[in-house]
């Protein structure tokens, strides 16, 4: 293959994907000028408008959106640390033994297909209106999910790793640490992808029933007020949150799994 | 010291090149372990397991305030009893179901739709890809108040809110199936002379399915607890409103009982969607 | 070697091969399906401190067997195995092993693979010298050039020798091999067989080997144990007599070697053609 059969088609693809993203801009600006024209025809609230949405972030990027967005972010946050470190604590001790896994493995598969979501309620009831509800929330939905990958990975390490560590003179935290912790690093990047999207939804739940800040009182109070407009920027906000956070999940799993991807 | 697994050294070393020699030999060592690696020892220990939880939780000592908190398994049976008889249960019961399958047909039929649509169009598809991501990220319980708004209190919201979780699994998992369809029998057909529409007819729609499929039944889980949620956040009728009524009225019991109400369906779901897949597969395949 | 036993410092001393490993009637029966189905014979061997041994026979024959009782992964269902004539009775810590599946850590690069030993507590090194024993090694198997790859990107005779290299680095007093060299081409074998003659003559290791190449065997080792086909029992044991050091690359065309190969295979013919068409 000489070099210009082989740029030729890159060059199709690349043009092709310029093309693509003038399609994209063209579809985006059209449904923005679409929307925008009945708002204005209409003038209802149920319409609003994309520049009063944009109006309205811009004031609330003034000030009044932080104390909100941190306090979801937090509840995320904290959530998922105590959750994601508890599960695969649990799941890593738990999936190197082997009797108590047998044992627990259905157990755990059925508790696993429950709506854990649907405990918001309870925790609102014992730890009433501000953060804790939703951190135990989050915490409780990201340790069951950490727990089943981190239980399942650690269960699937190769026994042939750990016995020739142990040959050469590995102590059991050692094995632990060289091999358990490394072969099980993918699935618990796995497990954080998948229950990242499941805390946000948490996060968003709690906040929904009970709260007095954050992104989901900013809802509730706009849709008590009726204000559409508020309500399109906070779903605007949480949709950008939901697509930084979901990529940001994927990059980690990728980082974990350029071994594994060469692999195969 | 030896560890149990010693015989899986055996075969991935190659020492004997005996066939099945997994699981034999020494395998574990005390009589209790022997009894656990039978499977009446494994059901055993987690009847036994489970029925300890239930005496602790029914007969530990502790202040009364922390039995309001915890109430008991006898009170939290007693409750179920009572709904049992009185209708409560199969009320809500039908209540949300009928919103999840409501929701899950108009969801599943709309996504299959679009998604071989945007699946043959592939243009098309990548124009949007972008819009559907942000969408797809979005988490669709904050749509709920929006769908009150449009919709009002009743049914539709719910069933609206459903429909839409279920819509854009669906729809990634049918734009997939018919991307991931072997390109190789597509050009075959194509050499032989056949149309479009018949390559859909003959090849795509039947190599999509068991992605479809998949998507389906991932969707099932989100669509029950969707509807739980839209029921905890509006709602007058239904499972997730029997959970948030008892516990806004700090009535632990009744609350606990309702989510054994949850679970006990999230179970069965679970086995039913595992036994519809075993014979799916035995046709798919 | 702080932990030298008195006896053993006494059997040192007097100069009398006391066996550095033993096996003492030790016999395997594996059970499959219900059935018992012998795989090693009650056997007895020594294998002498500082000595080369290779183990060769018919697939099927147990010698893998003996290696997994030498390492201590695999207790015999019978019979003891002693090791500085203390019982084997776990994971046999004083000894390299290297499996015929190589067993290198599929996230970690051929050099961090190879470093690993390093790493440990119970082989501590500094860095900067842990790092410099890696390119000495490197080197030594021939995969310059390849320090940064992973396992997967390797082929199977590199990942051999990334696996060997694993093993030597932490210079075991003790060298159990499974196949080492088995999916080597013939030309990097011999510099292979070379490199390991080496390092074991100079570190005076006790090195136990088995494999399938007649030639390899009579190459490097001091003794080699024929056994026979299934249930494995000893056939017989040859006295290597070969002047060290070898040139590995020319003593297989002496009389002596043609000679010794001979013996050999006429012990063996019989087992591997019946073993063949089994």
């Amino acid at each position: 293959m000489t070099e210009g059969q082989r740029t030729r088609p890159a060059d199709a693809a690349r043009r092709g994907r310029d093309n693509i993203l003038i399609w994209q801009a063209a579809l985006v600006v059209g449904l923005l000028a679409i929307w925008e024209i009945c708002g204005r025809l209409t003038g209802a609230d149920q319409v609003s408008s994309p520049s009063r949405i944009i109006r309205t972030i811009m004031v609330w990027l003034g000030g009044e959106l932080y104390p909100h967005l941190f306090t979801t972010l937090g509840e995320l946050a904290c959530g998922m640390a105590i959750g994601c470190s508890l599960g695969i604590l649990a799941g890593l001790v738990l999936g190197r033994m082997p009797i108590v896994s047998l044992i627990l493995r259905p157990i755990i598969v059925g508790l696993y297909s429950v709506p854990l979501v649907t405990l918001a309620p309870l925790f609102i009831m014992f730890f009433g209106l501000d953060l804790l509800p939703k951190i135990v929330l989050v915490s409780m939905v990201t340790f069951f999910l950490l727990f089943f990958n981190t239980f399942t990975g650690a269960q699937q390490v190769d026994e042939d790793y750990l016995r020739t560590l142990d040959l050469m003179g590995a102590s059991k935290f050692e094995q632990f640490r060289k091999v358990v912790a490394p072969a099980t690093a993918v699935w618990i990047a796995g497990g954080i992808r998948i229950a990242l999207p499941y805390a946000l939804v948490a996060t968003i739940t709690g906040e929904l029933l009970a709260t007095r800040s954050g992104l989901g009182f900013l809802i509730s109070r706009a849709a008590e007020r009726f204000d559409m407009t508020s309500l399109y920027a906070v779903l605007l906000i949480l949709m950008t949150i939901g697509l930084l956070l979901s990529e940001a999940a994927l990059r980690l799993e990728h980082r974990f799994l350029r071994w594994r991807q060469v692999a195969e | 010291m030896a560890p149990p697994a010693t015989q899986s050294a055996v075969v991935g070393t190659g020492a004997t090149r005996l066939p099945g020699a997994v699981g034999s030999g020494s395998g574990p060592q005390s009589s209790l372990e022997r009894f656990f690696a039978t499977s009446a020892g494994r059901v055993g220990a987690r009847l036994l397991l489970i029925a300890l939880i239930l005496l602790a939780w029914e007969y530990a000592p502790v202040a009364r305030a922390t039995r309001f908190w915890m109430s008991s398994p006898s009170a939290i049976l007693g409750t179920l009893w009572d709904w049992l008889f009185d209708g409560t249960i199969w009320a809500h019961l039908e209540s949300t179901l009928l919103v999840m399958s409501e929701g899950y047909v108009v969801g599943c039929v709309a996504g299959v739709g679009i998604g071989f649509l945007l699946g043959f169009f592939s243009r098309l598809s990548r124009v949007l890809a972008p819009l559907l991501a942000g969408f797809y990220a979005l988490p669709k319980i904050a749509l709920a108040p929006l769908f009150v708004i449009l919709l009002g209190v009743d049914n539709s919201s719910k069933i609206a809110l459903v429909a839409v979780t279920v819509f854009f699994l669906v729809l990634t998992s049918t734009i997939d199936g018919v991307r991931e369809v072997d390109r190789n029998t597509v050009n075959a057909l194509a050499l032989m002379g056949a149309t479009r529409t018949e390559i859909i007819r003959k090849v795509l729609i039947w190599a999509a399915l068991p992605w479809i499929f998949t998507g389906m039944r991932l969707a099932v889980r989100y669509a029950f607890t969707t509807t739980l949620l839209a029921e905890l956040i509006a709602a007058n009728r239904g499972l997730g409103f029997l959970i948030e009524l008892n516990s806004g009225n700090f009535n632990t019991t009744g609350a606990y009982a309702a989510i054994v109400v949850v679970i006990i369906c999230s179970v069965l779901l679970t086995e039913l969607l595992s036994r519809l897949e075993s014979r799916m597969s035995h046709w798919v395949s | 070697m702080n932990d030298l036993t008195p006896a053993r410092a006494v059997a040192a001393d007097a100069g009398t091969p006391a066996a550095k490993i033993r096996l003492l009637c030790a016999e395997k029966t594996f059970q499959v399906r219900g059935q018992d189905i012998e795989a090693l014979h009650p056997t007895d061997l020594d294998i002498r401190p500082h000595e080369f041994m290779a183990l060769v026979g018919p697939s099927g024959c147990g010698k893998s067997t003996i290696l997994n009782m030498m390492a201590g992964l695999m207790r015999p269902t019978a019979g003891e195995v002693l090791y500085d004539g203390q019982p084997v009775t776990g994971p046999n810590r004083r000894v390299g092993y290297m499996t015929q599946k190589d067993t290198l850590l599929p996230w970690r690069t051929t050099k961090d693979n190879i470093r690993i030993a390093l790493e440990l507590k119970s082989h501590a090194t500094p860095r900067a010298e842990a790092e410099d024993r890696v390119r000495q090694m490197i080197e030594l198997v021939g995969l310059k050039g390849f320090e940064n790859h992973t396992p997967a990107e390797l082929s199977g005779g590199m990942r051999k020798r990334a696996a060997m290299a694993r093993t030597l680095i932490y210079e075991p007093e003790t060298l159990l091999m499974d196949e080492p060299f088995g999916a080597l081409d013939s030309q990097l074998k011999l510099l292979m067989l070379d490199q390991l003659q080496c390092l074991t003559q100079h570190r005076r290791m006790s090195v136990v080997f088995v494999t399938h190449d007649l030639g390899e065997a009579i190459t490097l080792s001091d003794r080699i144990v024929v056994l026979s086909a299934r249930p494995g029992r000893i056939r017989a044991i040859h006295d290597v007599k070969l002047e060290r050091p070898r040139d590995v690359f020319k003593v297989r065309f002496t009389p002596a070697f043609s000679e010794q190969h001979e013996r050999l295979w006429d012990e063996l013919k019989d087992d591997i053609i019946k073993g063949t068409d089994v």
